[in-house]
């Protein structure tokens, strides 16, 4: 029975539909998400610096871009180099910093060994060459009292790590 | 059981993205002469912010003078925005760049906090 089901039920699908062949159209459209992938903070391994390095108690923040298409966007990100602090600081701060690719959704990373650096020395930007997900870590370490090292006042210290994502 | 492990990951994981849409936007014509208007989507999937900036620039980087309903909007977590960007037809020809920006509020914490920034370009 069920063998007689599906010869009739082949053969009725080829006399009622001789031409199968079936177009698809459509088009994928570029799209750029930037977000944080691992929020950073601040070690204090002594008192006059501030870092996001591990082996200071610290933590690298983390970007990830996603791209639906390869080539239609630029990664730019900047470690910061400024504190919105409370209270006020009074005296200067020297940043240094890093900004890197940490991860790509291929294996093949040799597109992004190039970074080119902005008009601002603290920004890198990246061609992003791959569709998919590429993940960027901004290092950061801040040093108070310009060159005299003295002690970060008693406060919260915030920084800025921007990340833009450029249409090409 | 796999459907259970990828439910469960997309239930744990948060959004925590910013995107805006189209990337190559086009100047369409208003019933205003001399205005042209750009039509743009964003989503916030960020948690932590809640108002972005909209600005508009020439291949040099500087700012072109536009109107919209407010140049500095709120989109709450996991919402969308439609919005509209007109101009005057003389500045569309050098217009480059249309970008939103997250703007931040401190929360007294001491840490690096990401300001995000997407901008499309007119071709």
């Amino acid at each position: 029975m069920k063998k007689l089901l599906l010869t009739i039920g082949l053969i009725l699908g080829i006399t009622t539909a001789p031409y199968a062949g079936t177009n698809i159209d459509g088009s994928v459209q570029s799209r750029c998400t930037v977000e944080t992938d691992t929020p950073g903070t601040y070690g204090n391994p002594n008192a006059y610096t501030l870092t996001t390095l591990p082996a200071s108690s610290g933590q690298v923040p983390i970007v990830r871009f996603d791209v639906s298409l390869a080539n239609a966007y630029y990664a730019q990100i900047s470690y910061p180099t400024s504190f919105s602090s409370s209270p006020s600081l009074s005296d200067s701060v020297t940043w240094t910093g890093a900004v890197a690719v940490v991860q790509t959704s291929t294996t093949d990373m040799s597109g992004y060994q190039a970074a080119s650096t902005t008009p601002t020395t603290s920004m890198r930007q990246y061609a992003l060459t791959v569709a998919g997900t590429t993940w960027f870590q901004a290092t950061s370490v801040a040093t108070y009292g310009g060159g005299q090292n003295k002690a970060f006042p008693g406060g919260s210290y915030s920084a800025v790590v921007v990340a833009q994502c450029i249409a090409q | 059981m796999y459907r259970s492990i990828i439910l469960f990951v997309l239930l744990c994981s948060k959004a925590v993205a910013h995107e805006m849409t189209p990337t190559y936007p086009k100047w369409g014509i208003t019933y205003i002469e001399g205005v042209k208007k750009a039509t743009m989507k964003m989503v916030n999937k960020r948690e932590d912010v809640e108002w972005y900036e909209i600005d508009v620039f020439d291949d040099k980087w500087k700012p072109i003078p536009f109107v919209t309903k407010s140049k500095i909007f709120k989109i709450k977590y996991l919402g969308h925005k439609k919005f509209d960007v007109y101009i005057n037809a003389k500045d569309s020809e050098r217009t480059e760049y249309l970008c939103s920006t997250s703007k931040l509020i401190g929360d007294g914490s001491t840490k690096p906090m990401l300001e995000t920034r997407i901008c499309s370009r007119f071709k």
